[in-house]
């Protein structure tokens, strides 16, 4: 089963709606998958867009992992990331539109479960 | 032999006490009368950065230093300093250096109210302090740190504004206590050097101040906290301050080293604090210190998610509070009650002690400390030393948003030491834990029933045993930290 979910509109000048999904759901610790949907305001998808993850977990103490989100379809983005720890995380994805505008958006991955 | 009766120095006067005031540079600043204010200073612009930091900084705790700090590394090396040392995070508060400087303009004038001269207020902030850390999830708030922080610094305003002394140190202070109380297993301890010298002193400046032979204004303060040298015994409510180190016209006051945990092992009358077994209030704070270190680290394992989950269920809330309050009741009053309770009432029937139950238990109480100050120290540890690394990278991200990164893009894959090391730390700590409380307990039975010392002991072993296989079991289990309990909805 896959959890989708609609983020809130990310704040920049270019209106973007970022949908994401998380894999296994709910997440457990080890390897995740996460994929991305972009799409502007019209629901026109956005292609061409480069997206760099950076995951942390909500305490201190933990190191970030990074990761880059490669285009499966067009619209479409996946990542591969691995989460070390149980607990709550906290995905931030710095967007690079195609244009060259960035922004920046925050997922939160609560209760990852321990394996 | 009976150790327990003989102070640790004196068992041998042939062997003299190891005397930190005599080690050089670090003897020479703590002579110094401003040793005080300038180990203090840096802890103040730290706290300040912290509280900017922390208000205006990243939301998120790993890349904030209010909460890196606070969190991983002020907790580990407060209780490591108080392990292979003493109290000198008090030496060193930075909130003492704001309360001297604020004493400048407004001098109190209250004394501190009798009734309250105990520890039951500190007490009840400790738990207070414990509560709000897992239901506010502190940990993972730069914000809500933050503001902790700046509570801390008015409280200290506000209290000693009004009342003279160390009123918030020696009545209002959670962190004080926790010092107060793991310093009794520290290996150093403000004290005198040669009672002769305090027996023919007159002036006992160590207490009233250092004084101006005419005006009689005090010039070095005496000891703020009540602790009369000749009479003192143990670290209990002594901050390190060296007040009396400075006031001493003899230079008889030295860091002397000493048996750890030895003075859990008696019960002498103690100046400024009485006698242990009489008291209480410090009995509930070495409840709170021991059983608080283990609900503390209970908050952060996957187990206590389910706990909290089933709770809610069978008491119908949607809050983590109410559900928390069950929690922190079973943990600090049920089971201390119980146990200790118990165990007290075997050693009486076992060993035909005249004591009443309830002296006798809080007698054998302070045994328990060095099992809580094992589990602090391989909680606190296992945080800082896994994150040891990590304020490298956050400092550099903070000073890279400042928009001079002159030390370089953050290194975020600096984390700590290995988890599997760290686990070998901590079961050390613990089975330090047990083998102190083990031997203080023993101790107290030696001296209390004499005769048939092991029946007295049993029961307070079982006791050590129990809470020791808590603690192992807490250790073992995987850290979570979340910051949401109920997600039901
Ligand atoms: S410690 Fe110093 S001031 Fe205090 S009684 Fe002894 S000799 Fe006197
Ligand atoms: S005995 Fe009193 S004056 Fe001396 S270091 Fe301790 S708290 Fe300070
Ligand atoms: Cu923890």
């Amino acid at each position: 089963m896959l959890l989708a979910s609609c983020s809130r509109r990310a704040e920049s000048p270019v209106p973007v709606e970022i949908e994401h999904e998380v894999s296994p759901a709910p997440a457990r610790v080890g390897p995740v998958t996460i994929t991305f949907k972009l799409a502007d305001s019209n629901g026109k998808l956005i292609t061409g867009a480069h997206i760099a993850i950076e995951a942390d977990m909500s305490h201190a103490g933990m190191s970030p992992v990074f990761a880059e989100a490669k285009e499966e379809a067009a619209g479409r983005y996946k990542a591969h990331l691995e989460f070390q720890m149980a607990g709550d995380w906290v995905i931030l994805l710095h967007v690079t539109l195609p244009g060259g505008k960035k922004l920046e958006q925050q997922i939160d991955v609560r209760d990852v479960r321990p394996n | 032999m009976n150790l327990s009766s003989i102070p640790a120095q004196e068992t041998n006067p042939e062997v003299r006490p190891f005397d930190l005031m005599h080690v050089p540079v670090v003897g020479d600043l703590f002579r110094w009368r401003y040793a005080r204010p300038v180990l203090q200073a840096p802890l103040l612009v730290l706290s300040i950065i912290m509280i900017l930091h922390g208000l205006f900084g990243p939301t998120l705790a790993p890349k904030n230093l209010a909460t890196t700090l606070s969190w991983l590394h002020f907790r580990g090396i407060l209780v490591l300093v108080l392990l292979c040392a003493g109290n000198f995070f008090c030496l060193a508060c930075p909130f003492m250096l704001v309360r001297q400087a604020a004493r400048r303009f407004f001098k109190p004038r209250f004394n501190w109210p009798r009734t309250l001269r105990n520890k039951w207020i500190s007490v009840g902030l400790f738990v207070l302090i414990l509560f709000t850390y897992e239901l506010f999830d502190l940990w993972s708030s730069p914000w809500w740190t933050a503001w902790l922080i700046v509570g801390y610094f008015l409280s200290v305003l506000v209290v000693d504004g009004f009342f003279k002394h160390a009123s918030f140190c020696k009545f209002v202070c959670p962190i004080g206590q926790f010092n107060f109380v793991a310093s009794t297993l520290s290996p150093f301890e403000v004290k005198v050097r040669e009672q002769d010298v305090c027996t023919r002193c007159h002036t006992k400046d160590c207490i009233r101040g250092r004084r101006e032979p005419v005006s009689d204004l005090v010039t070095i303060r005496g000891c703020e906290l009540a602790l009369f040298q000749p009479s003192k015994v143990g670290n209990m409510d002594c901050t390190f301050c060296l007040d009396c180190v400075h006031a001493c016209p003899h230079d008889n006051i030295g860091i002397l080293s000493r048996l750890p945990g030895s003075e859990l092992m008696t019960d002498p009358i103690r100046s400024g604090i009485g006698y242990f077994s009489r008291r209480k209030d410090l009995a509930a704070l070495a409840i709170v210190f021991t059983f608080g270190a283990l609900l503390n680290a209970f908050g952060m394992v996957s187990p206590v998610y389910a706990v909290e989950t089933w709770l809610g269920r069978i008491l119908h809330v949607n809050h983590e509070a109410p559900v928390l309050g069950v929690i922190f009741t079973f943990f600090l009053i049920a089971e201390p009650v119980l146990l200790l309770g118990l165990a007290a009432w075997l050693t009486r029937a076992w060993s035909g002690s005249q004591r009443a139950l309830l002296p006798l238990a809080i007698r054998y109480t302070y045994g328990i400390v060095p099992l809580g100050f094992g589990m602090w120290l391989a909680h606190y540890c296992f945080h800082f030393l896994t994150g040891l690394y990590t304020v490298i990278p956050v400092t550099q991200n903070t000073i890279a948003s400042l928009g001079r990164p002159f030390l370089g893009e953050p290194r975020w894959s600096l984390t700590g030491l290995p988890a599997n090391i760290v686990q070998v730390i901590e079961i050390g700590f613990l089975v330090l834990g047990l083998a102190g409380s083990l031997v203080v307990t023993y101790g107290l039975a030696e001296d209390d029933s004499p005769d048939k010392p092991l029946r007295a002991f049993l029961p307070w072993a079982a006791v050590c045993l129990i809470l020791w296989c808590a603690s192992m079991w807490l250790m073992f289990q995987p850290m979570e930290m979340r910051a949401t309990m109920m997600m039901s909805g």
